[in-house]
């Protein structure tokens, strides 16, 4: 009896050691982190060109990552682009996966949420339209279909604490204000007819506007002014010194107009003006390397022979891009797998213990696993630990307060316990379902033969219930790869973030069709190599 | 020798009590038939014999060897890795034969004395193609169960249950999920493990094959053993009335 309370122990500590895990990671992440301290996270929507995107290579680049780039470089840092889901840029910044957001990030109306560097761009609010649209006024909104970018300052400048008793007017004459994720399909809403108009960044919309040619513009009337800087976790004062610094000696040599005047942004800039200082900035070639051999001037010249910033269409560079990003859906993929298959048979098992602990944690397990969306939990393993000892903190005196910090490395990491531990709650009631479904009969024989318990599952009951529970998890395989792309809730670049990528730098809809395309491929495979198996274990009935 | 005796064995299912006080003994080379209306606790005791449900009360011991003792009027039972060993005295023929689907026919007679009993491997394969043989299924070693007639699997599950070599064999209604035509072929095969001298109990409704096989019949009602004795006396000649109430009703 003692050796299988044993038995029972350890199987219930493996399943916790699951949970335990994301707690004590960052941790143990902390500590290598700290041997290292010269990086500079740089966390930024990847899909907000000129100010950081994906270019056709596969790279991210734009303004504020030149910018970055040149700092970590006087610096003696090294940069990390770190792309975010712009909704969670708070938890990344406070729970340190990212140092800070640079990202045409607007001050206005977020004073005393972050510690700011002085502003280098001062930047207005803009309305773009189809260009066969008979809207030419603000005025002519009214009753209209006005898109923003949730959490945008467009959304903002319309609703926001600071917003001008104007705008406030106008958007409640607007028939619907309509928050859209990302630029690119607020585009192709604004192209198809469902949407009227866009408010948005000057900078991006001129981008924008350039590269998708003729179909839209810009009004000329602005909504509002604002202005762009860096943002730090509130308190971080010597990060943001140490790059305002950095910012103010590349002002005063000449590079930080350069960068600008590269990306088109010149007349946007305010850094010098902010800092007092006069810049005798013109064209002046000073030299400086790296980062300034770029696009511009080449990219004029390539005008005709077809790659242009918005290149459109060209489906090979892309579904090499994709395959690549695919590599991280796959591994998301087999590792969840891997851990997920195991593990659910051990819930299973709780799930139909003698005892009545065991049963009842597993079975709040299964329901809160399945009764929640797998995007929160995902948030809040990999968010978790942080919050999770903020909140403990508040009640140990001030020696013992814990500090978790959270690497960035830690993403991946929490992309498959949030997998794993959801797909597990789902494969335990499949097993479940296999194992109650062979027949009574199938135990009783093997008792009376004298098979052990362990040999009376293994050998009799799990090939039965193999058989039996291939259909469903079939199905739940099939949605696997199609959940895969719900890691961009946490940044983590898969396929299909890919896509949306590229589509947004391309300013076009074709990689997320190519994107379609591999999922069908990609889960064709699986449903063949599934009937395979199916197919093997028809021998028996 | 006593293979089995049984000293009264009680058993309840929640508030109904379904084996009333059952005192039994088998002797060696025994063929007992065991009869009695449905309900009557017969399949009952068959279970509580071989451990697939457990007693209330009562005693219980294979080849004389006590196993269940009584204590305070509760039966109290071995580990299970004990009871495990015992399950070596006797096998099992289910009425609907559980057969392991994912084996084959072979597969399903060997693998128990090999992985439980860790026979030599050699030896096995040997006894149970004599065993196939036996039962006539000889050419149907690679077949897997769901390719056979009820039977058929019938008559594998017997060789089952031989290749542990038994003292006894248990008969739950070998014949109640055949077609008339298939439960010639079983009765038939038991009729010849009798006239070996297999150690036989036999829960059944064909009165005519018990009173043909049987050493010894017993009469089963409510829970109690109402009548026991050779077949001539008990079927032909039933001292009791309840008995006679029964016999009548099967010869409609």
């Amino acid at each position: 009896m003692r050796k299988k309370l044993n038995r029972y122990a350890l199987l219930f500590c493996f399943v916790l050691s699951f949970f335990l895990l994301p707690l004590i990671t960052p941790v143990w992440e902390k500590i290598q982190a700290e041997k290292s301290d010269t990086t500079l996270v740089v966390g930024f929507d990847a899909e907000f060109p000129p100010y950081g995107y994906k270019d056709e290579n596969g790279d991210y680049v734009g303004y504020d990552l030149d910018l970055a780039q040149e700092v970590c470089k006087r610096q003696g840092w090294t940069l990390v682009k770190q792309p975010i889901e712009w909704n969670s840029k708070d938890m990344e910044l406070n729970s340190g996966t990212i140092d800070c957001i640079w990202n045409g990030f607007t001050v206005n109306g977020r004073e005393d949420e972050y510690t700011w560097t002085v502003p280098y761009v001062d930047n207005s609010q803009v309305i773009i339209v189809r260009n066969d649209s008979d809207i030419t006024e603000l005025s002519h909104l009214e009753n209209k279909i006005v898109a923003v970018q949730s959490d945008s300052s467009a959304l903002a400048a319309f609703t926001g604490e600071g917003a001008t008793e104007e705008n406030l007017a106008l958007c409640t004459s607007f028939k619907e204000l309509q928050q859209i994720g990302d630029y690119n399909s607020a585009f192709m809403n604004l192209e198809s007819g469902m949407v009227d108009a866009i408010g948005m960044d000057i900078g991006v919309a001129k981008y924008q506007v350039e590269s998708r040619g003729e179909t839209f513009r810009i009004l000329e009337t602005r909504v509002s002014t604002e202005q762009y800087a860096v943002g730090f976790k509130l308190g971080n004062t010597k990060l943001r010194d140490q790059v305002q610094d950095t910012l103010k000696e590349m002002v005063e040599d000449g590079t930080f107009m350069k960068i600008s005047k590269k990306w088109d942004l010149e007349d946007c800039v305010c850094l010098g003006e902010q800092l007092g200082i006069t810049e005798e900035s013109t064209g002046e070639e000073t030299e400086s390397e790296a980062v300034l051999d770029n696009p511009k001037n080449e990219k004029e010249e390539n005008q005709d022979t077809n790659t242009p910033k918005g290149n459109k269409s060209d489906i090979l560079p892309v579904v090499k891009q994709l395959g690549e990003g695919m590599v991280a859906t796959l591994s998301i993929f087999f590792l969840t797998l891997v851990f997920a298959l195991p593990l659910g048979l051990l819930i299973a098992f709780a799930r139909m213990s003698r005892y009545r602990i065991l049963n009842w944690i597993s079975g709040i397990y299964i329901s809160i696993m399945r009764g929640t969306p797998l995007m929160l939990q995902l948030l809040v393993v990999f968010f978790g630990p942080y919050y999770f000892s903020q909140y403990i903190n508040t009640f140990l005196p001030e020696q013992y307060m814990i500090t978790v910090n959270l690497s960035n490395s830690y993403r991946f990491l929490a992309v498959i316990i949030g997998f794993s531990l959801n797909y597990a709650a789902y494969f335990a009631e499949i097993y479940r379902a296999g194992i109650q479904g062979v027949p009574k009969g199938q135990r009783e024989a093997a008792l009376v033969l004298g098979y052990s318990r362990t040999q009376t599952f293994v050998k009799i009951i799990f090939p039965q219930m193999l058989k039996r529970i291939m259909p469903p998890v079939t199905n739940e395989v099939i949605t696997l790869v199609k959940d895969t792309s719900l890691a961009f809730a946490l940044a983590y670049t898969e396929m299909f973030t890919l896509a949306k990528q590229i589509s947004a730098a391309q300013t076009s809809i074709m990689p997320l069709f190519v994107a379609g395309v591999f999922y069908y491929v990609f889960n064709f495979i699986v449903a063949f190599v599934m009937k395979r198996i199916e197919k093997k274990m028809e021998y028996f009935q | 020798m006593k293979v089995l005796e049984i000293k009264n064995l009680k058993k309840k299912f929640g508030e109904k009590v379904v084996l009333k006080d059952i005192s039994l003994q088998i002797k060696e080379g025994e063929v007992v038939s065991i009869i009695g209306p449905s309900g009557s606790g017969k399949s009952t005791l068959l279970r509580c014999a071989t451990f697939l449900e457990k007693m209330d009360a009562g005693e219980l011991s294979y080849s004389e060897k006590n196993i269940i003792h009584s204590k305070h009027g509760r039966a109290i039972y071995p580990h299970s890795k004990e009871l495990r060993k015992v399950c070596e005295n006797f096998g099992l023929v289910f009425q609907d034969f559980n057969l392991f689907p994912h084996y084959s026919v072979l597969k399903n007679i060997v693998d128990a004395p090999i992985s439980v009993e860790k026979r030599k491997k050699e030896e096995v394969y040997e006894e149970a193609r004599a065993l196939l043989k036996k039962v006539g299924l000889e050419d149907k070693e690679n077949a897997y169960p769901s390719q056979l007639s009820g039977g058929q699997k019938q008559r594998v599950a017997i060789a089952r249950a031989m290749a542990m070599r038994p003292k006894m064999l248990y008969f739950d209604e070998p014949t109640s999920a055949l077609d008339p035509e298939l439960t010639a072929e079983i009765l038939k095969l038991i009729k010849q493990l009798a006239a070996e001298k297999m150690t036989m109990v036999i829960v059944t409704h064909e009165i005519d094959f018990a009173r043909a096989v049987s050493d010894r019949v017993i009469f089963m009602d409510e829970g109690v053993i109402v009548e026991e004795g050779k077949p001539e006396d008990v079927i032909d000649n039933p001292s009791n009335e309840r008995t006679r109430e029964f016999l009548k009703k099967l010869s409609y």
